[in-house]
């Protein structure tokens, strides 16, 4: 029992010891030497150890075991003298071939070389620019704009400067010659050596020739000078106006395939209609082989068209136990949107939403649900087409203004504009039994489908909701202006 | 019987028999908590076939799947008549798997939801029993030769009256008299708007003619402005 747990027990509060170290008890009477923590870099993050290393060495740390070797390095601790025989050097003149004047110049050299011409003559590249002789120019070379001295000038400056063309324009005689671009000094200078080089070419590879379009080049730097010159807003302009640009592609690209689409839904349309009227006549013309032919052709036809734009129900042709049943389910590929309507109208029908599957009922129920998508998809495009209808008919009204009531447009679309007429129909339809068509509500949400008990209202709503025509109509104007703007930009 | 090996012979093609089924529950009330469980209905979850005919000869067994809370959930009935009687206090669904003697032909899922709690219509009608009945048909496609024989063969069940709690036969007429009312009903609505969405893109046609003429007479109006 130590005497801090009697304390402990007692509960007797003592002034806290100081533990009992190893120092405490061997340690005389020297002073406790109290470490000074000496300051030691802390390495910044993200410096990699190695450069942390170069500039900073901890003292504390021991020096390495294996000396580093200084035999490599930038300093030679040792001039390297090798045992070679002395070369002697001697003060000697030397001829430069690439000089023209003649001047002898003196430098050190081995006596090895000497008499050998200055080695770095070779590096006196000249450009080859042809020559040409009178009787050449006066064949070939004559041309209106250029005379012969300012021609030969041009060859002069050209052979002076090796080909340098700015240089050569620069140093043009503007007072003797008419001031010349660059691009028709090239234009001369190529023309000429082409000509000169097709003459004398030699008989077996063809001559290189340098093609050179002095119109192209011109368009090309005026180009490149007016990209230099943009400011910040024409460059964030361009850049609006591209976008837009790739936005009025992209929806015309969906208009189009909206039209497609219509045009498959019409002529699917068309075609149960005409199974319809053709299932009459085939009960009367049983003898008849050709009509009954025609009609097997045209209902088989027929057959193919609403399969892809109504429902495609599983098929069985798997051996196997099934369930009739499993014929009616409706795919999972249907949206929410075309299930909802489905349901809606088998609802107002009244009949069940999964009737007792016997064969006939099962294959006819089918039809009937098929039937409704495609009711479904014609109102759609019957709503975006009335829509279409508005917007156009506001924009003519804009362009020319009283060209709209000289038309004589169909009674239909008429019928949407004037309230006076949707109020009627309001009227009218409580009164009669409604619509089917009435009943989907195509254009709004499905939450509420009673309420909107009009087509022609819910039509009305929409517009509110999305844009308005007023609007789509200046935003249709905006993207003609910009349509142009472009045009201008690019040529 | 001749000897079919173990495949059941070839599968016959083309060759399609339908077999038309009623499955259902029907429940009754008690007219009081038991107290020891707390159940209040006694109910019975069937399989019958639509004709007065022995399923057996080509039903193996049919398993019931209840609810978890039931001692031996899974009841497997492997003769007629296919039914699970039990009592209980709640409604759940049942999974309903009928197993065929063909081992080659896989089993077929029917769920069941037991109903025990009346309608109102049930109420006002003072029926005493909840009914929830369904017809289908089991549809074997391309049976094998096996299959056929016994499909074929199914002899009568019972000497009596053969019934089920609904008028299939009536409701099927209705059914299909609403539906075909319905298709015709939809393809007139289709060929009106059918109708009325070519009008609209005539008139479509017409105003896009007169805006572009009216662009171009603007056009020229500008470029003639510019020059004068």
């Amino acid at each position: 029992m130590t005497s801090a747990d009697v304390r402990e027990i007692l509960e007797i509060e003592l002034p806290e010891q100081q533990p009992v170290t190893k120092e405490s008890l061997f340690s005389d009477d020297k002073k406790q030497k109290v470490f000074k923590k000496e300051k030691t870099f802390k390495k910044p993050q993200g410096m990699h150890r190695e450069v942390w290393g170069l500039l900073f060495t901890d003292p504390r740390d021991a020096p390495p075991l294996l000396p580093s070797d200084t035999s490599t390095g930038y300093k030679q601790a040792k001039a390297k003298i090798g045992r070679s025989r002395v070369r002697p050097w001697k003060w000697m003149p030397f001829h430069n071939p690439a000089r023209k004047d003649g001047a002898v110049f003196y430098h050190w050299r081995r006596m090895v070389d000497e008499g050998k011409d200055y080695a770095f003559s070779r590096f006196n590249k000249q450009v080859p620019v042809p020559t040409y002789s009178d009787l050449e120019y006066q064949q070939h070379l004559h041309d209106e704009n250029w005379t012969r001295e300012e021609t030969d000038h041009l060859f002069g400056l050209c052979r002076r400067f090796d080909l340098r063309f700015i240089i050569i324009k620069d140093r043009y005689d503007r007072e003797r010659y008419p001031d010349r671009t660059v691009e028709d000094l090239k234009e001369r200078y190529y023309h000429i050596s082409n000509v000169l080089a097709k003459m004398r070419a030699l008989p077996g590879p063809e001559a290189k020739l340098f093609m050179f379009d002095a119109d192209h080049d011109r368009r090309r730097k005026l180009q490149l000078e007016k990209l230099y010159n943009r400011t910040q807003e024409d460059v964030e302009e361009e850049e609006t106006l591209m976008q837009e640009l790739r936005k009025i592609e992209q929806r015309k690209r969906e208009r189009e395939k909206k039209a497609q689409d219509l045009q498959k839904l019409i002529s699917a349309a068309d075609n149960s209609d005409r199974r319809l009227q053709k299932k009459q006549p085939k009960k009367h013309m049983v003898a008849h082989k050709l009509s009954k032919g025609g009609a097997t052709v045209t209902s088989g036809e027929a057959s193919t068209t609403p399969d892809t734009t109504g429902i495609k129900f599983p098929e069985f042709k798997t051996s196997g136990v099934t369930l009739r049943s499993h014929r009616m389910k409706l795919p999972t590929s249907l949206g929410q949107k075309k299930s909802k309507a489905i349901e809606q109208l088998l609802e107002e029908l009244g009949i069940e939403q999964s009737p007792m599957p016997t064969e006939e009922v099962a294959t006819h129920f089918n039809d009937v649900r098929c039937d409704m998508v495609l009711l479904y998809e014609l109102k759609l495009a019957h709503a975006n087409c009335e829509f279409e209808v508005q917007t156009l008919k506001h924009r003519l009204e804009a362009l020319v203004p009283g060209r709209l009531a000289s038309l004589n447009l169909p009674a239909s679309a008429a019928a949407t504009t004037t309230p006076s007429t949707s109020g009627e129909a309001g009227g009218d339809s409580p009164g009669k039994t409604r619509k089917i068509s009435e009943i989907i509500d195509v254009v709004g949400n499905a939450e509420h489908p009673s309420v909107r008990a009009n087509l022609f209202e819910s039509i009305e709503a929409w517009d509110r909701n999305t844009i308005s025509p007023s609007r789509k109509r200046r935003a249709a104007l905006e993207q003609r202006d910009i349509m142009k703007k472009l045009k201008g930009n690019k040529s | 019987m001749s000897d079919y090996g173990s495949e059941g012979g070839g599968r016959v093609k083309g060759l399609t028999i339908v077999k038309p089924i009623v499955y259902g529950s029907i429940a009754r009330y008690f007219g009081k908590k038991r107290e020891e469980d707390g159940h209040t209905h006694q109910w019975n979850v069937y399989v019958k076939p639509y004709r007065n005919e022995d399923m057996s000869t080509y039903v193996k067994k049919i398993h019931f799947k209840l609810h978890e809370s039931y001692a031996n959930q899974n009841r497997i009935v492997t003769k007629p008549p296919y039914e699970v009687t039990e009592t209980g206090w709640g409604e759940f669904e049942i999974v309903i798997k009928i197993y065929f003697i063909d081992p080659t032909e896989r089993p077929v899922t029917l769920y069941q939801f037991l109903r025990l709690f009346q309608s109102q219509a049930n109420i006002m009608l003072g029926n005493k029993n909840v009914v929830s009945e369904f017809y289908d048909e089991l549809i074997f496609h391309e049976p094998t030769s096996m299959m056929q024989q016994l499909l074929s063969s199914s002899r009568q069940l019972t000497l009596g009256a053969w019934k089920h709690e609904t008028d299939f036969v009536d409701k099927e007429e209705k059914t299909l008299s609403a539906i075909l009312a319905a298709k015709s009903k939809i393809r007139q609505e289709i060929a009106e708007l059918n109708d009325k969405l070519k009008v609209s893109k005539e008139a479509l046609k017409v105003l896009k003619d007169e805006i572009s003429k009216a662009e171009a007479e603007g056009e020229e109006g500008k470029d003639a402005g510019i020059k004068t």
